[in-house]
């Protein structure tokens, strides 16, 4: 079994009268991607600045590579990589300059350094925009530039707080891509976004907080197994009646069935051969409908049947 | 070292706007410091005057060649409108008629009549010219009174008013070595040292402290105190090259060799005020203004301080409102230490010592509150801040 890289214990903090995270533990493996979702103000943000000892907490442990986590575990921080939301880079330096500057902050040895660089700039695809200002550059280069700065040092834990966000989709799969290479280097992820897809395609293991507790964890499959909802299968159809719609209600593993006038939607709890059924039942009616899809739950809907809420919901 | 590194580098790009308020003092200072007032450049101010000798006899023309031998002679026509012009748009500064019959007055005795001027302002300089007149026409009655005939009386009044009177400075500071040449340039120094040290130093620091890198900093191996102590290098060697650059542009081109003497309490004098606009500096920055914003402040500063300390205008020529105000700015001290090594003011150490200490005192006190506003802000700002300093403060 692999080892734990971060083990985050019963943690409690609070803000006054406020609790933020609320008993609080995880415990992520080594070479995991590891999701952290929930809305904001659920919990996400604190975890994080408690997990890099930024921030006290009035309970609980924190132990990062087998070691507790304490605001002088420099030999720690070493080993941390951090890319937040907002880009975090100097106007005034190029972009090599700011790559080596987040670097040299890790790395004393220059020749070392300067490899590190280079690497950290492949690995971004910005050797044409070295010499660039920030301010000449678009916005996914300036977040590709914003993760470079965050692992030209090569750590083996990198923490990305929603590093995608108001990026191109080209920019999107790139820095995408470049998370799934650095895991396959070795680096433990912890992944925190609000796109869902991006959670779906990235992670191993997911974690969902809302109000500062962690309300479930798993893989992405263990997850959708949790809820109720197994298969939704919508149906474009014109003139349904109530009999009708009773009927598709009646049956085997149909739970819930929602008519606009114009398509149905019918949700269903387990089973096989659901779409067969509802399509047969139809037929049988002689009802002429339009196309039909069938859906498997997204992470979407198991936050949406958990936390009750969307995912983005709410702002700050 | 890199963060001190980074500093120099940010430094770099923001030193633009610190460069031209250096050049532009050294372009100015300097011609205005040489050119300032020396014991050996004193002159008697000499108007620009006009005389129509309407009595045309010998002792109208000796006055004449008398006010010619210390004014400087301008012909204008006589013409009454020609004559206003003339002094309205200052071809002549005064206008002497000497009235038919000043001879046979003059020889009478009499006083009233003898002349008529005509002059637009009442400045010191007409004042003196009058006072001229009047002694001349006061020495030769006294003469002529005395016994001497008319001739005799003009030729001996003559001699009386040609005589150049010996003008020294009266300087309280008998021993100072100090020049009235390098003790102007000292005096604008405060206004180059604000403007110079706010409008390079705070732009670096707030680009240091932005959120967002400096969270990244945060997160980094990096040791805080070693962050602190790299950025403080920084600004010290920062502020120390302003410093010795403005010293050595004083030494070579102003005083010509090396200070000696109480140029050095001036110096020090000038090395405690850059502590203070450092302190300044710093005080600035804790509030995070914009560029706009700090451009504001950097001008309200240093002119309101030049103003009102007597940085631009003499304190002497200054009223009693604005010194009182001017007490609780640190530039007054600085003149003040200033004017003292200059010699406008007695020479006393135990003052020029609390001029300095008080200097120094701003600086300290303007310390003080920086560190109280970062406290403040860190008890108030987001609990992540205030918990992890408390942390830091009990694994101490």
């Amino acid at each position: 079994m692999a080892n734990s890289v971060v083990k985050i214990d019963n943690i409690v903090k609070r803000y006054g009268e406020l609790l933020a995270l609320d008993h609080f533990s995880l415990d992520i493996k080594e070479g995991e991607v590891f999701g952290l979702l929930g809305p904001n103000g659920s919990g996400k943000t604190t975890t994080i600045n408690c997990l890099l000892s930024l921030l006290a907490y009035d309970k609980g442990d924190i132990e990062i590579f087998g070691k507790k986590m304490t605001p002088v575990s420099y030999d720690i921080k070493k080993k941390i990589g951090i890319i937040m939301q907002n880009v975090a880079v100097f106007d005034e330096l190029t972009v090599y300059e700011n790559i080596d500057y987040f670097c040299g902050l890790y790395i004393n040895d220059k020749k070392l350094r300067k490899q590190y660089v280079e690497d950290a700039i492949n690995f971004v695809g910005l050797g044409d925009f070295r010499k660039f200002y920030p301010k000449k550059l678009s916005g996914g280069l300036l977040r590709r530039l914003n993760i470079a700065c965050g692992i030209a040092h090569k750590p083996k834990l990198i923490i990305l707080d929603e590093p995608t966000v108001a990026v191109d989709p080209q920019s999107r799969n790139k820095i995408l891509e470049g998370i799934e290479s650095l895991n396959r280097d070795g680096a433990t992820i912890i992944y925190t976004s609000h796109y869902m897809e991006e959670v779906e395609q990235l992670c191993t293991r997911i974690a969902i907080m809302d109000k500062g507790k962690k309300i479930a964890e798993g893989s992405k499959d263990e997850l959708k197994r949790m809820i109720k909802n197994t298969e939704t299968v919508t149906v474009e159809v014109l003139g349904l009646t109530q009999s009708m719609l009773d009927e598709l209600s009646a049956l085997p593993h149909v739970y819930d069935v929602k008519y606009d006038g114009q398509k149905a939607v019918i949700s269903c709890s387990g089973g096989k051969h659901n779409l067969i059924r509802i399509l047969d039942t139809l037929q049988k009616k002689e009802v002429s409908f339009g196309r039909v899809y069938s859906e498997l739950p997204t992470l979407n809907d198991v936050f949406l049947e958990i936390t009750g809420k969307a995912l983005r919901d709410k702002e700050d | 070292m890199q963060i001190f590194k980074l500093f120099m580098k940010v430094l770099r790009k923001k030193i633009f706007t610190a460069l031209i308020f250096v050049i532009v003092f050294v372009a100015i200072s300097i011609p205005m410091a040489k050119n300032s007032t020396t014991e050996k450049a004193f002159k008697d101010t000499r108007l620009k005057i006009t005389v129509f000798d309407d009595d045309n006899t010998p002792e109208s023309r000796a006055l004449t060649d008398m006010i010619y031998s210390k004014h400087k002679r301008v012909d204008i026509e006589r013409d009454k409108e020609a004559m206003t012009e003339a002094l309205y748009f200052e071809v002549t500064n005064y206008v002497l008629v000497i009235n038919k019959g000043y001879s046979e007055k003059l020889a009478a005795g009499e006083t009233d009549g003898l002349l008529t001027s005509y002059h637009i302002h009442e400045w010191f300089s007409v004042v003196l010219t009058d006072q001229l007149l009047d002694s001349y026409i006061s020495s030769v009655n006294a003469y002529t009174a005395a016994g001497c005939d008319l001739s005799e009386a003009v030729e001996k009044a003559g001699e009386a008013v040609a005589d150049e009177t010996e003008v020294n400075y009266t300087s309280f500071n008998k021993q100072s070595d100090f020049g009235r040449s390098a003790g102007g340039y000292f005096s604008y120094l405060p206004y180059i040292l604000i403007s110079v040290v706010i409008s390079a130093l705070c732009p670096v620091l707030i680009t240091l402290n932005k959120k967002e890198v400096r969270f990244r900093t945060n997160c980094s191996s990096i040791r805080p105190s070693s962050y602190t102590m790299q950025v403080f290098a920084g600004s010290a060697v920062f502020v120390s090259a302003v410093w010795l650059f403005i010293m050595v542009i004083g030494t070579v081109f102003i005083k010509g060799s090396i200070y000696s003497g109480t140029e050095w309490l001036a110096v020090l004098n000038s090395l405690i005020f850059m502590l203070v606009a450092t302190a300044m500096a710093m005080l600035i920055c804790s509030f995070t203004p914009t560029e706009n914003v700090l451009n504001i402040i950097t001008q309200v500063l240093s002119l309101g301080m030049s103003f009102t300390c007597g940085i631009f205008v003499p304190q002497s020529m200054l009223g009693a409102g604005v010194l009182s105000f001017a007490r609780f700015l640190p530039a007054f001290w600085y003149v003040k230490a200033n004017d003292m090594l200059c010699g406008k003011e007695a020479f006393d150490s135990s003052k020029l010592a609390g001029y300095l200490l008080i200097e120094f005192g701003f600086a300290v006190v303007m310390i003080l509150i920086t560190l109280l506003i970062h406290k403040l802000r860190y008890n108030s700002a987001k609990p992540a801040v205030r918990s992890r300093s408390s942390e830091l403060r009990a694994q101490n």
